[in-house]
């Protein structure tokens, strides 16, 4: 090395002047990672063509000259009916969820039990996750409806499951009791993980000072629960009203927005009608769910000081204990008997009618001419769960990590996938993609929905089931990251590592638990998703879930329930198969805690 | 208005608190059975300020929150001023405590976390107002009553805690390890005002530490525990002066442990021969001629650069106000931990240099021939 190369080495190993930066707290060390902007244009890409755009059509189409008669009906006519309708089963629904998971937490976290029946009781409250969203409908209207099995041949009732009790502007009894099981399992896991947070000293600080239980549930417990609480109540609120299956199945003439906007889609083929109706959903679903994710931040923040030590006191009182707990034990026995009439069905002729022994449902979907379906149906969600996890973990990675301008706006974007109604992703899909899309006449999609679509219209049926689970993804990823602390990553930066082969090697080992739970999710709703898919399903590309509510109308239940099983089994072994691949347990698992004894 | 150690029933006096025979088994995971207390046995005076030492897993935390009402004794009684706490639940048992966790109410202001307690005796208004004022001064916070806790320091935060506990008037305060989530300086100056208040109000209180410079810094009494059985009861001084264990020597500050052959026991004292030397040195009793006895030799009992001992310099570590030898002694004895104040008048030793020592005889102790069980 001569002199002068010596010389222009630490000529630039030196700072000159203007490169010193003027904002000292802007790192300019930090070089922007083509990676990384190549990532954030195409989550943005993605946000903005599979959700924006769609939507954005819905919400013109709705304020176009030929929509204000039709708002006028729905707001003003006796049609506002549909309205307060949704209102009204959103609010019981919700109300009656958040007690159940609420129950269902409290017995897990503070009630004893062995360990062997609160598994048992964890697992059941889980089942619905995994299976379709109107298969408890379904079972529910064999057990208890007008010819039901336990109704009819054992009471000699003859309940109307579509309208009992008939209070007015009251949702059937039927429809709110299936709704709130199907929705609480994401309330219970919420609120157990809350009350697990809780300091368990608190609860005996207030107990040293004089108060008695009751006292410190209500004045201690009950106010730190409260913004979980309400964040559940908000989240089932949201389900509630977006949800199209149960409606459709078990609501009878009390029609609610979702089912309604199915109706003029599908019945009338009233594009207008739709995007009217799936606006007046749009706003009260967007705001609750937002304030609902205000609640959820301002919870997750429950313990401020030292660190959480020692076990849940658990409850002393015998009756109150044993109330609790064969409360809970009976909604798990009447979620297994539900699930039971699902399996039992599915092997018997007709239930309640013919209880021979058959295998012709299962031929008629696995050998038969449900066998599409089912391909159809696990070749996208497959082909969906990896993008969709990916997209989760990576923009969790940049919301987290990087700063850039917009980062809140990527976060919301994605987000919108599920604060949105899948109704109105399935009209936005249908307006926006009906015809190929033209840029200055160059044609940048080809027709992705309809009749002769390109592919089926199995491209737009992958976006949304993409655009549905993504937040799954993002949210765990989000939360699992910003336990990391950012200085392992800068550890290995230091040692040399390039920002790619950092997040490679060092973040996703980190977060796969999250991951492999953001894909699990993912491919779970992809399979049980019906609110946008049920629009865009064509001749060419069958989805399960959709042919479930083709086999219900046609009172073909022996097939439906033979459906509803292959899906659950698909799930179960997904999951299991996924867990293997990634290579770590399922959180499913829990530990009740040991005591820290000094 | 100030507040006083004075009970609920109006006795003035501060409370006497008795362990009889206390025990605490537990069922491990694995399933066996673990003895996390072991029969202690243990009265603390009114007034006094008791701490249980002792290493993670000695039984400490367990004893303590048997005490709190947390935990339920499988045998023995728990008597305050004669009477068994045992049957009482953790409410109704008017023991303040001050938690590790600081466990404050996150949904309550600084203010109310102190009114919880007092509301709950029945207090209303401007007696109300008074006694959280009164605690709020006590430790020094007198203003910060509407802050949230989110918006207070590690420090203050406990200090609250200390305030919520002491608001209720309690006949005993009880600690658990208040001081670990903070750093070291802080550490210090907390201990010293929670000493402060203890000997103002004048509350019997029993505080669980692992950290033994904490233990003999605040209290009258030290409780020396291991693996669920008390190891040793006594004033600090005693306790590090005339350990009644190896163990206790051990945990208790720094100790080498010499061997010599008893020559004569005398009562108080012991003669002893050890390498060669023959020393008096203070005893706990039970030898005979004879025996082999162990005797602590704190480093600061060790002097270094005369007298008839050699020893080889392994290591030296120079610490300013004294240098610390780690010598080799040689004949079957440990290594052993010297401490030297006098280096400015005869210098530093090197290691690998042969140096001579000397035990100071009063100030070695002979450990009790076999020690004492606890109860």
């Amino acid at each position: 090395m001569t002199i002068s190369d010596r010389q222009a080495v630490r000529d630039a190993a030196l700072p000159r002047r203007e490169d010193i930066p003027k904002d000292p707290n802007r790192p300019r060390w930090r070089a922007v990672d083509p990676a990384v902007i190549v990532a954030i244009l195409v989550s943005a890409g993605f946000v903005l063509v599979a959700i924006i755009w769609p939507v954005g059509k819905v919400i013109g189409e709705a304020f176009s000259a030929e929509a204000w008669p039709i708002f006028e009906r729905y707001l003003t006519t006796v049609q506002n009916r549909i309205l307060l309708n949704t209102i009204m089963l959103g609010l019981t629904v919700a109300s009656l969820g958040t007690l159940v998971a609420f129950l269902f937490a409290y017995v897990q976290v503070r009630v004893p039990a062995p360990r062997l029946v609160k598994t048992m009781i964890h697992v059941i409250a889980l089942l619905p996750i995994v299976s379709p969203p109107f298969a408890l409908a379904v079972a529910a209207i064999t057990l208890f409806g007008r010819s039901g099995i336990i109704t009819r041949d054992i009471f000699g009732l003859r309940l109307d499951i579509y309208s009992w009790p008939d209070i007015p502007f009251m949702p059937p009894a039927g429809l709110t009791i299936v709704m709130a099981l199907t929705f609480f399992p994401i309330a219970y896991i919420m609120l157990t993980g809350m009350m697990r947070a809780l300091d368990p000293s608190l609860d005996e600080a207030a107990a040293n000072l004089g108060a008695s239980r009751w006292h410190t549930f209500r004045k201690v417990s009950l106010p730190l629960l409260a913004p979980g609480i309400a964040s559940a109540f908000l989240l089932l609120f949201v389900e509630a009203l977006a949800d199209l299956g149960n409606p459709l199945v078990l609501g009878g003439s009390y029609t609610v927005l979702a089912s309604r906007m199915y109706i003029a889609i599908v019945g009338e083929y009233n594009l207008t009608a739709g995007s009217v109706l799936a606006v007046m959903l749009l706003v009260p679903a967007l705001v609750v769910y937002f304030v609902h994710r205000y609640y959820a931040n301002k919870s997750s923040i429950v313990s401020v000081s030292g660190k959480p030590s020692g076990r849940h006191a658990e409850i002393k009182s015998r009756p109150i204990r044993w109330l609790l707990l064969w409360t809970v034990l009976a909604i798990v026995g009447l979620i297994v008997l539900l699930y039971g009439t699902i399996v039992v069905g599915s092997f018997t002729k007709l239930l309640g009618v013919n209880h021979a022994f058959t295998l012709e449902h299962f031929e008629a979907v696995l050998f038969g001419y449900g066998f599409e379906a089912v391909t159809d149906t696990v070749t996208l969600s497959a082909i969906a769960t990896p993008i969709a996890g990916v997209l989760g973990v990576v923009v969790a990675f940049l919301v987290v990590r990087r700063r850039f301008w917009g980062r809140g706006t990527l976060d919301f974007g994605v987000m919108l996938g599920v604060a949105i109604p899948g109704t109105i992703f399935g009209i936005g899909y249908l307006l926006a993609f009906n015809t190929p899309t033209e840029i200055f006449g160059i044609t940048v999609f080809p027709k992705l929905t309809g009749g002769a679509a390109f592919l089926g219209g199995a491209i737009a049926i992958v976006m949304v089931f993409i655009l549905r689970s993504a937040p799954g993804g993002l949210r765990s990823g989000t939360s699992s990251l910003q336990q990391i602390d950012p200085a392992i990553e800068e550890a290995a930066t230091s040692l040399g590592s390039s920002q790619q082969h950092t997040f490679r090697r060092i973040t996703l080992p980190l977060i796969r638990p999250a991951f492999l739970a953001g894909l699990i999710y993912s491919f779970a709703r992809a399979m049980t998703a019906i609110s946008a898919v049920i629009f865009l399903t064509t001749p060419e590309v069958r989805i399960m879930t959709a042919q479930i509510l083709n086999e219900v109308d046609a009172a073909r239940y022996g097939n439906a329930f033979a459906y509803c099983v292959v899906l659950i089994i698909i799930v179960l072994v997904a999951i299991g198969i996924l867990s293997f691949l990634v290579g770590s347990r399922t959180d499913a698992e829990q530990s009740s805690g040991g005591g820290t004894w000094g | 208005m100030g507040l006083t150690a004075q009970g609920k029933d109006g006795t003035s006096a501060p409370a006497t608190l008795s362990l009889e025979r206390l025990s605490k088994h537990f069922r491990s995971p694995e399933g066996a059975a673990v003895k996390a207390v072991d029969d202690i046995t243990i009265e603390l005076s009114g007034g006094s300020f008791v701490t249980l030492l002792g290493p993670s897993g000695c039984g400490k935390t367990t004893t303590l929150r048997m005490i709190a009402g947390f935990e339920n004794p499988t045998t023995g009684r728990i008597m305050l001023d004669g009477k068994d706490l045992v049957r009482l639940t953790p409410d109704k048992r008017g023991m303040g405590m001050v938690f590790q966790s600081y466990a404050l109410f996150p949904h309550l202001t600084v203010h109310d976390n102190v009114a919880f307690g007092v509301q709950l005796q029945g207090k209303k208004g401007r007696e109300l107002e008074a006694t959280i004022d009164a605690a709020l001064d006590l430790v020094n916070l007198h203003g910060l009553g509407s802050r949230k806790i989110s918006e207070l320091s590690g420090g203050q935060q406990q200090r609250v805690a200390l305030a919520r506990a002491m608001a209720i008037e309690p006949r005993v305060l009880l600690f658990d390890e208040p001081l670990s989530n903070l750093d070291a300086k802080l550490r210090v100056s907390l201990r010293s005002e929670i000493r402060r208040i203890q000997q103002q109000l004048g509350t019997t209180s029993v505080y669980v530490t692992h950290d033994q410079a904490e233990a003999m810094a605040l209290s009258d009494v030290v409780v020396v525990m291991n693996a669920g059985r008390i190891e040793q009861a006594g004033p600090p001084d005693v306790v590090y002066r005339r350990p009644a264990t190896r163990f206790v020597a051990d945990f208790i500050g720094r100790a080498n442990f010499l061997s010599g052959d008893v020559l004569a026991a005398r009562g108080e004292t012991v003669d002893i021969s050890m390498m060669g030397e023959a020393m008096q040195i203070p005893s706990g009793g039970g030898h005979r001629a004879g025996d082999t006895a162990v005797v602590v030799a704190r480093p600061e009992s060790i002097r270094v650069g005369d007298g008839a001992l050699r020893a080889r310099v392994k290591g030296s570590t120079f610490l300013g106000s004294y240098v610390e030898y780690e010598l080799e002694l040689g004949d079957g004895q440990e290594n052993m931990l010297a401490v030297d104040g006098e280096w400015m008048s005869h210098g530093i030793h090197s290691p690998g240099e042969d140096i001579a020592w000397t035990l100071v005889p009063e100030r070695a102790y002979a450990l009790p021939a076999s020690p004492p069980t606890a109860d």
